[in-house]
């Protein structure tokens, strides 16, 4: 009896677990997402198989290039002290990987925003010849002969079947549920904490020089803007003109969010800039005249010495350490089975 | 045995360009400037539709050699394009049906492909009219399957999006690699936007009768000969290759739309 009533109990728990719902939960003072799961309502399981895919090399034609080779947890899901990352047979990437976070409020990807919805988006690695290499095909077919991803697909969407749909679909449920809301600028909006004289002065010139652009909460305003970057001849790169044609789109790249930009350097489309000064001393001395440059950039933004301390104070409170030390974004491999969700606990 | 009402198939390809002008007056082409309605009423018809390439009015068989226009020899070895929102055209002009958004991958590769059947309302006709490639919504409608499976190999990854139509193959007269020629058109972004409505008549306005008797078919001709020379002439020689999207890739688009001949009908056995 007691065996029976244990092995219901387990019929029970399959159940349950088949399709768990995992609402998200939005962080208190962030605009309403973009992207809200429609057609793809996020469940535990889905956002395990999306995590496990996420880190499976697998997806890679030489098996060495999971997503997460060139968006690593500890450098806010960008590619640490790397201007350009590795890709399939000693190749780099095209441009500077972006950091990873709260891509649901983002309606286009990319650095030229060629990408305009965040489930379509793994596919341009994927098959970059430079970086995963491979083909749509192959990693459907290798996914389908493997020995857990027919089961794991199969719980994530209620019915047995790999394809692209699905892959697509399941990556989407992890890299959307990335938030990063908990830096100790969150803390300080939230009232838990004040920020230091030095923070806050910087927070003031700020708000006051770089806040038109970054704009808060997501530090972004997702423009795309020429902010008078040199060309650099060997990597010719027009930015957003690439996507749309229009010559008034020359050289313009989206505006990175500031959130873990102690992270995620080096800095810029092609990662030319190595520290958070020499970006500021590019908009302080440093912006090339051109046809499309930002209107407001044209004289520069002068940025005077204690202004770069105190910025420079200031940034460094949008390093979010609970999201990189988020045992639910890491490899399921060293943190297995389901873990808390920390970024919910506020 | 399928028996043609409409014996004015051209079999010559003499005088093209003075053509095209006719040509073009029996389309009503217009590019995305109105939404479709979802108008669903019970349906009492069916629409058979075959699309047919054809140069100098002979049925096109893939990687078989062919002269343009302009005298410059080719092969086609892959053509694709999406097709949505099939509907009849009605004489009376009162819309009473209209495809949901299914999209078709028309493939010569795959004949079954080029051949649709669509329940529709009754009704006397003398058109068809769809939607050429991926609309905008659904350009950004996140992961889809079926025809929009982007393993299908219409989707472009960087510069994301649905292509509308691809032509691939060889020309001697082509300066690429291999002699390659690669048409793979898309965009959906104003002011280039390669997604077209199409409305095509019946050769002379014919009227036909959409009946519960299924018994008409369409043939939607694609005459390639138009293809190349359109709109903007296109010489192998000198545009072997468009990738990309933007103005040329527009162009070549509206060469394609303006390929797209009378329909003829078929009685069916």
């Amino acid at each position: 009896m007691k065996s029976l009533g244990f092995i219901s109990g387990i019929g029970l728990c399959c159940v349950i677990w088949a399709n768990t719902p995992f609402p998200f939960l939005m962080p208190r003072g962030f605009p309403p997402p973009v992207y809200r799961f429609q057609n793809n309502p996020r469940t535990k399981q889905g956002f395990e198989l999306g995590r496990k895919l996420f880190y499976e090399g697998k997806l890679s034609k030489d098996g060495n290039f999971p997503c997460s080779s060139c968006h690593q947890q500890f450098a806010a899901f960008a590619t640490y002290e790397h201007r350009l990352s590795h890709g399939f047979n000693n190749q780099f990437s095209f441009r500077n990987a972006p950091g990873l976070f709260n891509l649901a409020w983002e309606k286009e990807m990319h650095w030229d925003g060629g990408i305009p919805h965040i489930e379509m988006q793994p596919l341009a690695p994927l098959l970059d010849p430079h970086e995963m290499a491979e083909d749509l095909e192959e990693v459907i077919g290798r996914l389908k002969k493997d020995k857990s991803y027919p089961e794991l697909f199969t719980r994530a969407f209620g019915s047995p079947g790999i394809n692209s749909q699905r892959l697509l679909k399941a990556l989407a449920q992890f890299t959307a549920s990335l938030v990063s809301a908990n830096a100790k600028y969150d803390r300080m909006k939230r009232g838990e904490l004040r920020f230091d004289e030095y923070e806050q002065k910087g927070y003031a010139i700020f708000q006051q020089k770089c806040g038109r652009c970054h704009q808060e909460p997501l530090f972004t305003d997702f423009s795309y803007r020429n902010t008078g970057l040199e060309l650099d001849s060997t990597l010719p790169d027009f930015g957003r003109m690439r996507i749309t044609g229009r010559k008034e789109d020359s050289l313009k790249f989206r505006v990175p969010s500031l959130r873990n930009v102690f992270l995620t350097f080096p800095y810029g489309h092609d990662g030319r800039f190595t520290t958070i000064s020499e970006v500021l001393e590019h908009y302080n001395s440093g912006i090339i005249q051109s046809a499309t440059l930002d209107s407001s950039l044209k004289a520069g933004i002068p940025i005077s010495a204690n202004d770069r301390f105190y910025l420079i104070s200031f940034l460094a409170t949008l390093t979010d350490s609970n999201f990189i030390k988020n045992p639910l974004y890491s490899d399921p491999r060293l943190h297995g089975g389901f873990a808390l969700p920390v970024e919910d606990s506020h | 045995m399928i028996k043609t009402f409409n014996a004015a198939r051209r079999q010559t390809y003499t005088g093209i360009a003075g053509q095209v002008k006719n040509v073009i007056k029996t389309f009503l082409i217009f590019l995305m400037t109105s939404s479709f309605h979802n108008a669903g009423p019970i349906a009492h018809a069916e629409l058979n539709i075959r699309f047919v390439a054809y140069v100098h009015g002979v049925p096109l068989e893939l990687n078989k050699k062919y002269n343009n226009p302009f005298g410059e020899t080719f092969e086609i070895s892959r053509f694709r394009f999406y097709v949505s929102r099939i509907a009849p055209v009605y004489t009376d002009s009162n819309v009473r049906f209209r495809e949901r958004s299914v999209y078709h991958l028309i493939d010569f590769s795959d004949s079954a492909s080029t051949r649709l059947s669509l329940p529709v309302a009754s009704g006397l006709c003398n058109g068809v009219r769809f939607l050429l490639g991926v609309d905008s919504l659904d350009q950004v409608g996140g992961a889809q399957t079926g025809a929009l499976d982007p393993a299908r190999g219409m989707y472009w990854t960087w510069n994301s999006g649905f292509q509308s139509f691809k032509i691939e193959g060889y020309s001697p007269a082509s300066n690429q690699p291999a002699h390659i020629i690669a048409y793979h058109i898309g965009g959906y972004r104003h002011p280039f936007s390669t997604v077209w409505k199409i409305r095509i008549n019946t050769t002379d306005d014919i009227a036909f009768r959409l009946t519960d008797e299924n018994n008409i078919s369409v043939e939607v001709p694609i005459e390639l000969d138009y293809f190349f020379d359109g709109q903007t002439p296109l010489h192998i020689r000198e545009i072997s290759s468009c990738t990309t999207t933007g103005e040329l890739a527009w162009k070549i688009s509206e060469n394609f739309v303006g390929s797209f001949n009378g329909l003829t009908l078929s009685r069916n056995p």
